[in-house]
């Protein structure tokens, strides 16, 4: 076995153990005679609760809704933040322009737009999406600047020596110079993409997970809302490391891969 | 044929500012179409600074350089140029790095893979195309840097210090393939180095740069016969070119 096994391994291992720790923690307090099960219910309570809202297609329906809100608002979001920021970050002109706008918009949380958003477009699909690409955006794009500043110059003046023209250089030695930094703002645009739905479907909405966290509170469906917190947050673990595959796939030319 | 002519050369970096420093002053070179010329000097001195204009990578602030008698300005292929740091995309593996040039111009898949086939062989690199630089050594790395350059087959060819980082027993190695590869093409090189022994092989003429600001010292005709051969490296001729470089390096 080889070092970068047994680092592996312990990796996984040190994982599992932590989370059967807090699992036996909650298992174990929640068996106690005093507690509460209206605020902290069992487990079973917890597992009974994601079945009855499959077989309602409650979760269902929330789960189609909440995903597709996320699929839509990140690549929406991403996509701007990727040509927006390979504009800014490689074409002076461009970046004395848009720049002073970008450092005075990101200071701003997304969910500060909720109120406006919804004056002028309605508590619509359009505008929940609308506020998730907003906040993929803002989080992405100063990666991708960051990313397209931070070329080597020696590669820039090699490919120009070869012949490469300015927008060749751009595409073939920015573009793929700078992948570390847009990868890094993809992941976090995912992260603040999941932040985002859940606080604006808690706001506004007739469905989705968020939906189903408020309704549970309204009904004091404790078990409910702790069935919702556990989906939410293994759709986005699982997202994230679907995303690390690419990542490592994208980046198999990097030192740095971790 | 290409001839690189300098014209009292002089360049200051921030000129007008309260840091400006002049590097170089007065430079006036010539540079025969098809020779093999090396400038040596003090680490400091203003080498890499004179090749990177003669790239075209910026301007000189006084003077002017000029090829076949055309004003040196912007970047062109005609003038390649390997860089004193390590150049080599990493995101591209061996092959796609050397074949970069060709590329940018369209070249078929076809021309591509004949490219890459003659030019990894060239280097020494053969069985390592598909590998990631990362994978190389820095010395092998070099190689593709060099390699690469030659399969964009430029006019002049502008090197600064390519060998610095080599094991002597690579780099002497490295210096009869340049001379071999030089002898066919017979582009014009302009070699970079603070080796003396390197200059005195390689080299038609050797020009010595002073230091602060980097001034023409004194140019050094070498006429040791070709093809150069490694037992030329003791003769009498060549150690007394030697001795008198040193002395002048000295101050
Ligand atoms: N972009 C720059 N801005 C300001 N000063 C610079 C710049 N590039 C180089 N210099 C200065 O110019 C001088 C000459 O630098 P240069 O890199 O040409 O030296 P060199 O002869 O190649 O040295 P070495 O043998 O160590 O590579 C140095 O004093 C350096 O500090
Ligand atoms: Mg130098």
């Amino acid at each position: 076995m080889n070092v970068l096994d047994t680092l592996t391994s312990r990796r996984l291992w040190l994982g599992v153990l932590s989370v059967a720790v807090c699992f036996a923690a909650y298992i174990w307090v929640t068996n106690r005679p005093d507690n509460n099960p209206a605020l902290l219910p069992p487990i079973s309570d917890i597992v009974k609760s994601f079945f009855v809202n499959i077989e309602s297609g409650s979760l269902h329906t929330a789960l189609g809704a909440s995903l597709f809100r996320i699929f839509m608002g990140f690549f929406i979001g991403t996509t701007m933040a990727l040509i927006v920021g390979c504009l800014v970050g490689w074409y002076k002109t461009i970046e004395f322009l848009v720049d002073p706008l970008i450092e005075a918009l990101r200071p701003i949380p997304p969910l500060a737009y909720i109120p406006i958003i919804i004056i002028w477009f309605g508590i619509e699909e359009f505008s929940r999406v609308l506020i998730i690409s907003i906040a993929c955006f803002m989080v992405c794009v100063v990666n991708v600047i960051a990313g397209m500043k931070n070329v080597p110059q020696v590669y820039v003046d090699a490919a120009s020596t070869m012949g490469a023209s300015r927008f060749q250089v751009f595409r073939t030695v920015a573009v793929p110079a700078a992948t570390p930094f847009i990868i890094t703002g993809y992941r976090i645009a995912l992260g603040a993409a999941w932040t985002t739905l859940v606080a604006s479907e808690l706001l506004a909405a007739q469905n989705g997970l968020g939906f189903l966290l408020q309704e549970g509170r309204r009904y004091f469906l404790t078990d409910q809302v702790m069935m919702v917190i556990v989906i939410i947050g293994a759709c986005a673990f699982l997202m994230d490391r679907a995303f690390r595959r690419i990542q490592a796939y994208l980046m198999q030319w990097s030192e740095a891969r971790e | 044929m290409p001839e690189i002519k300098t014209n009292n050369l002089t360049h200051t970096f921030g000129k007008g500012g309260e840091n400006a420093l002049t590097v170089l002053e007065d430079i006036d070179l010539t540079f025969e179409s098809g020779s093999f010329n090396s400038i040596i000097g003090t680490s400091g001195c203003g080498k890499s600074t004179l090749l990177k204009m003669m790239a075209g990578l910026f301007d000189p602030s006084d003077g002017a350089m000029t090829l076949d008698g055309t004003v040196i300005h912007g970047t062109d292929r005609r003038r390649g140029m390997v860089f004193q740091q390590d150049a080599v995309f990493p995101w591209m593996t061996v092959a796609k790095n050397i074949s970069y040039g060709p590329r940018l111009r369209g070249a078929s898949k076809a021309q591509q893979a004949e490219i890459e086939a003659k030019w990894t062989e060239m280097v020494g690199l053969k069985g390592f195309e598909d590998r990631w630089p990362r994978e190389l050594s820095g010395g092998m790395r070099k190689r593709v840097d060099i390699g690469r350059v030659y399969a964009n087959d430029p006019d002049v060819l502008l090197m600064d210090e390519p060998f610095g980082a080599l094991d002597a027993q690579t780099k002497e190695r490295m210096q009869s393939d340049l001379l071999q590869t030089w002898n066919q093409t017979k582009k014009t090189v302009i070699f970079v180095t603070h080796d003396i022994e390197e200059a005195i092989f390689l080299s038609d003429k050797i020009v010595v740069l002073s230091s602060r600001p980097g001034r023409v010292h004194h140019i050094e005709e070498v006429s040791l016969p070709r093809p150069r051969t490694d037992d030329m490296r003791l003769t009498e001729e060549f150690l007394e070119i030697k001795r008198r470089l040193w002395a002048m390096l000295d101050h």
